[in-house]
């Protein structure tokens, strides 16, 4: 299991590596897809909430690294409400897990770091419920429709097309074929 | 002659007041397993510290029960319209959900290990790598197999909601299966869950920490359903509810400080879990789940075999080894540090250099922010009743006290009591040096 403070300095790399900031959403899915889909040994334990998974232990840890100082954060406020900037302080920390999870921390930056918070939590909730069921088990509509049950306000083409990208990226396991 | 299907009963509760029950509920409150709660006392050891909190899971489920409908008939009254649109809801559908939530209430804490918390580390590791069971996996487990029967199959059910246990159990676990209810899941397991208020007032109560008290009628008349941009409803407050929410904020900061991390508490909770252990035939609970994922009905069965009252009978008879000993002895670890409630990196480095030169006479090590007793930074979303666009802005903004509070990350070390002296020494030695060094 990875260390708390090495899990603070984790956060302070993320909002660095996505241009210097990131947001409360933004870091709870990419911790999500780190454990979920990279098996990093982070030992959250998400749950669904009709925002997508969930563990209120990383906000535990994101106040913690506040205190330390590994980041600091803002409100900000966007036309169509509120967010949080969570933004790295100088000078960088080092640490061993920086050089041994480098590829998986540049790999969700690469992946999800230009999604908004809307399309986060769309594939995230896929990922979970993909991850719920067996392996090869349901076909893409299966998954399109349980997806949909819990985001409704996505409409159902939105939804095939964000588990068709993840699935061409191979990261869902459930799917048929 | 049948009995009356509408027939409500009551319990009359020290905090609530009258709490109301029907026929179907009042069938899965007189389980075998619901009363075993009677049996789990709420803050474990607390009475020690707090000699009135003798409280018990079974009063707190029904307190989280009756808060949670109240809360819910509130949203339904407030943001009906909303939440149809949004979840394509028909009018039959909002029976069905409040029954839903009042029994995730209800069953939420009804797979407590003995002495609440306190056990949850002996809890086994998860298949998945992901950490320890928590008692919210063994609640899933009884409401799947124990309580299906009472759950699926009694007649108010199956003649108005046709609600299952599975229905029940993937709420509380938060899986795609509970898919639009996902929505109520806040009011059992969230920033604004019925859980958090009902034990804050009921531990408020039983302690006589009175700053633990917040304006529960002000949040009910207050919650809503917030429309968010392209991500579907949040729950959250109307504007004249700010004061509310921060005095709800406010009593879960002086509870956790107070009550919740108080030094002694912690350290009985400590002794209570590694006595048992000495109890307990392998060391541990058995698993909620086996292998396949499928409930482990055995493990089921022993784990609630284990209540406070087997326990205490077991530390009576001199089972529980040193900690069971120093349990029935008050003979509790001591306290010989701890850093201030939100400590920075020089705090930090000064606790560290205690515990280094304290070696090991530190018997033990508390960290506010991990397991239970974490106090996580979270923000309850406002809305704007002035501006015709309903704007919505975070507690934090509007509640500059809410704002400057900062996460509690306090550290304990204990030492044994009759070793206590000469830790103390060491400590200050340690104190002492800094300062000078600090002066020069």
């Amino acid at each position: 299991m990875i260390e708390d403070l090495d899990k603070y300095i984790l956060i302070e790399e993320l909002s660095r590596k996505r241009g210097g900031k990131i947001g409360r959403t933004a870091l709870m899915k990419f911790m999500f897809f780190l454990q979920t889909i990279r098996n990093m040994p982070l030992g959250y334990r998400f749950t669904l909430y009709s925002y997508g998974p969930f563990d209120s232990d990383v906000l535990s840890d994101l106040g913690e690294a506040e205190l330390l100082e590994y980041v600091e954060s803002d409100i900000m406020e966007y036309p169509g409400g509120y967010g949080y900037e969570i933004r790295p302080t100088d000078p960088p920390s080092k640490s061993d897990i920086l050089s041994q999870y480098d590829g998986d921390i540049n790999w969700v930056i690469e992946e999800f770091g230009e999604l908004n918070s809307a399309e986060l939590e769309l594939a995230s909730t896929a990922v979970f419920a993909d991850r719920e069921e067996p392996s090869s088990s349901q076909s893409l509509e299966d998954l399109v429709n349980r997806v949909r049950q819990v985001k409704p306000h996505f409409t159902k083409e939105t939804i095939r097309a964000r588990v068709e990208d993840l699935l061409n990226k191979d990261l869902l396991s459930s799917i048929k074929g | 002659m049948p009995s009356d299907p509408n027939r409500l009963f009551e319990f009359r509760c020290p905090v609530h007041g009258f709490i109301q029950l029907n026929v179907w509920e009042r069938e899965i409150v007189n389980h075998l397993d619901f009363q075993r709660l009677r049996r789990i006392r709420q803050l474990a050891w607390t009475d020690y510290i707090y000699p009135g909190a003798m409280h018990t899971r079974f009063e707190h489920s029904l307190g989280v029960m009756h808060v949670a409908t109240r809360l819910f008939d509130a949203i339904e009254e407030r943001s009906k319209d909303l939440l149809e649109k949004e979840f394509s809801y028909q009018s039959a559908a909002w029976g069905r959900h409040r029954q839903l939530v009042r029994l995730a209430a209800l069953l939420h804490d009804i797979g407590h290990g003995p002495f609440s918390h306190a056990g949850e580390e002996l809890m086994p590791a998860r298949l998945n790598g992901d950490g320890k069971h928590e008692h919210e996996d063994y609640s899933a487990a009884i409401i799947r197999t124990r309580l299906k029967d009472v759950i699926n199959n009694h007649q108010l059910n199956t003649s108005n909601w046709g609600i299952l246990a599975e229905n029940v159990a993937a709420l509380l676990e938060g899986k795609t299966s509970a898919a639009e209810t996902l929505f109520w899941r806040d009011l059992v397991t969230g920033q604004l869950d019925a859980d958090r208020m009902d034990y804050l007032l009921r531990d408020a109560l039983h302690t006589g920490a009175r700053s633990g008290v917040f304006d529960l009628d002000r949040i009910v008349s207050t919650i809503v359903a917030i429309p968010h941009e392209n991500r579907g409803p949040r729950l959250g407050i109307s504007e004249g509810g700010v004061h509310a929410a921060e005095s709800l904020v406010l009593a879960r900061y002086f509870m956790f400080t107070q009550v919740y991390f108080h030094r002694t508490r912690i350290s009985y909770d400590y002794h209570l879990q590694q006595a048992l252990q000495e109890l307990l035939p392998e060391g541990s609970f058995p698993p909620p789940a086996n292998v396949d994922g499928s409930v482990n009905e055995d493990g089921i069965n022993e784990y609630l075999s284990w209540d406070d009252w087997r326990v205490q009978y077991e530390l009576q008879e001199d089972k529980g080894g040193d900690h069971g000993k120093r349990l029935l002895n008050r003979n509790h670890y001591r306290e010989v540090f701890h850093t201030v409630e939100s400590p920075g990196r020089p705090e930090v480095e000064e606790y560290e250099l205690i515990k280094k030169a304290l070696g090991e006479l530190v018997v033990y090590e508390a960290v506010a922010g991990k397991k239970w007793y974490k106090l996580e930074r979270s923000d309850v979303p406002v809305r704007s009743e002035r501006q015709s666009n309903g704007q919505v802005k975070p507690l934090s903004h509007h509640s500059k006290l809410v704002g400057s509070l900062k996460p509690i990350a306090q550290r304990r070390l204990y030492v044994e009591k009759e070793k206590q002296s000469d830790a103390n020494a060491l400590r200050d030695g340690v104190l002492i040096n800094k300062k000078r060094g600090e002066d020069d």
